[in-house]
């Protein structure tokens, strides 16, 4: 039971890790993302870290996902449709 | 309007370059509109000297510019730390502004409970922002960059202009709503389109805490 869980959020894991290096894929490459602390880093840099599933990785797909759910979730466009 | 302001502008790296650059409008408006101003920049920014200017000056409005963390900000040099959860000397200050990341998190509510600052404007996740190598030395000219930094500045602008620290922080996400707006007008065919997911994570992640009516 334990291990199918552990395989299933792997493949998830996996399957988030595709879909976020495909959205990175399409950034200028002649261009940088300044996140904190943690630095400057080109896009090929950032597929990198996603890859290597380290901290930066993460915070990554934390941004992506983060997005997407507020976009597919409409919360997206209910804070712009809210503004002054 | 009258006040001080006191504003940090550490300069060591990419980031904070853009950030030294893109605090000067707010400099030039401050001085625009009656503040007085006291500058704090590159490597003078240390610990020793921003306690001595916050207890001897009594700042109206604080912007710390610079990388941070949960619990504390950097100063004018790589792991300089001029303020964190450490410190308990009682501050005078109506509002802090920190352009710092994740500072909101603990140094936000510490500041608020322990320093006796009033409102406090700042992120508790990363700042993030897009910009241009080939600009670094020309950050103002950086359109990039300025999708980010310039509603992000728009904190202290609407202070000055006299607005409570809550609405400061509305009307600044305000403006970063207006150029994700933008962006998806535009379309993916826009070159910056990929920026709206880091404006959005800038805009979700700016908070208001404490007294969120104060006024400067």
């Amino acid at each position: 039971m334990e291990e199918e869980k552990d395989k299933i959020e792997k493949e998830i894991s996996e399957d988030l890790k595709e879909l976020v290096i495909a959205r990175l894929d399409v950034f200028p490459k002649n261009k940088k993302i300044s996140i904190g602390s943690e630095g400057d880093f080109t896009k090929k840099q950032l597929i990198e870290h996603i890859k290597k599933g380290d901290e930066i990785g993460e915070k990554i797909i934390e941004i992506q996902i983060n997005f997407l759910k507020a976009l597919k979730e409409g919360k997206l466009l209910e804070q712009i449709n809210t503004s002054d | 309007m009258d006040g001080l302001f006191f504003i940090t502008r550490p300069k060591y790296d990419d980031a904070t370059c853009y950030l030294f650059y893109w605090s000067q409008e707010i400099i030039d408006f401050a001085k625009n509109n009656g503040f007085r101003v006291i500058s704090l920049d590159k490597e003078r920014v240390d610990k020793k000297t921003v306690i001595n200017i916050l207890v001897k000056t009594s700042p109206d409005l604080v912007f710390l510019n610079g990388h941070g963390d949960k619990d504390k900000i950097i100063g004018g040099k790589k792991e300089e730390i001029i303020l964190d959860t450490n410190e308990k000397t009682n501050l005078k200050i109506k509002i802090i502004f920190s352009r710092s990341c994740r500072s909101a998190k603990t140094f936000g509510p510490h500041s608020i409970s322990i320093l006796g600052v009033k409102a406090f404007i700042g992120y508790d996740e990363d700042f993030t922002f897009y910009y241009d190598p080939e600009k670094i030395f020309r950050p103002l000219d950086d359109k990039l960059a300025e999708l980010f930094l310039k509603p992000s500045n728009y904190v202290a602008v609407a202070l000055m202009k006299g607005y409570s620290a809550l609405e400061s922080n509305d009307k600044s996400k305000n403006l970063f709503k207006k150029n994700i707006e933008k962006l998806l007008i535009e379309g993916p065919s826009s070159e910056n389109y990929t920026a709206i997911s880091f404006l959005y994570w800038d805009m979700v992640h700016q908070v208001c805490m404490g007294e969120g009516k104060t006024t400067l």
